[in-house]
């Protein structure tokens, strides 16, 4: 399993699509920075394949003030889950 | 080069390291880091495969030049992999297609690589690293 992790936010970047076409069915998705725009209800429809697979961390969306307006889909992490999310991957991938 | 048969009997290239290169050349020196990496990784003997993907293709197209103010391009680079033994250059067909292009415009031979195996690309190698 490989946590990717994503910080180019997908409203404005074709990143995501480059992350999501590398994306085997078991690997995890990671937003953080500008990627947890991702989080929002708005961007849902991008991750309906990623039930259960989907996270975004807790301090990027507080200090943008995401964090009462994610969408269901994602979970939210903190740092410490971060490090718990890279301990149970083979490997990460960044994309940004 | 290693390649394995998998389960739908595609061949899935495996190594060391998975170099994804996304950024076209000029614009920025990502991809010249990214080619360096690969260079690096290759003469410390690790089995390393370049991707090309999204505008990244562009570091392969036939007849670069130096940029406006003389800078080097990468296109010397490319010239050099088969000297480091980086023999598995691998094209992302969707990137391909958007921008037009097909195998025909490119400076090397290259595989191309689209849907499920991409996923399996990146499972089959150790290390992945994106530029």
């Amino acid at each position: 399993m490989i946590l990717h992790l994503l910080n180019r936010s997908p409203a404005t970047a074709g990143t995501v699509d480059d992350a999501l076409a590398a994306m085997g069915p078991d690997d995890r998705l990671l937003l953080i920075e500008d990627g947890v725009l991702g989080a929002l209800p708005a961007q849902a429809s991008l991750f309906t394949g990623l039930a259960g697979r989907l996270f975004a961390l807790r301090e990027d969306l507080a200090a943008r003030g995401l964090l009462e307006r994610c969408a269901e889909q994602a979970n939210i992490v903190d740092v410490e889950g971060f490090v718990t999310l890279t301990e149970e991957a083979d490997k990460t991938v960044s994309w940004f | 080069m290693n390649e394995t048969e998998i389960a739908t009997g595609e061949r899935v290239t495996e190594g060391d390291l998975l170099v994804i290169l996304r950024h076209s050349p000029h614009g920025s020196s990502w991809l010249r880091e990214g080619l360096d990496t690969a260079l690096v990784a290759a003469a410390f003997g690790q089995r390393v495969s370049l991707l090309f993907s999204g505008d990244g293709v562009l570091a392969l197209l036939d007849g670069q030049q130096a940029g406006a103010l003389g800078q080097k391009g990468t296109h010397g680079v490319i010239d050099m992999l088969a000297m480091y033994d980086i023999e598995t250059l691998l094209v992302d067909a969707h990137a391909l297609i958007s921008r037009g292009l097909s195998t025909e415009d490119l400076l090397l031979p290259v595989s191309v690589v689209e849907g499920a195996a991409l996923p399996k690309l990146l499972d089959q190698h150790r290390l992945v690293l994106n530029f």
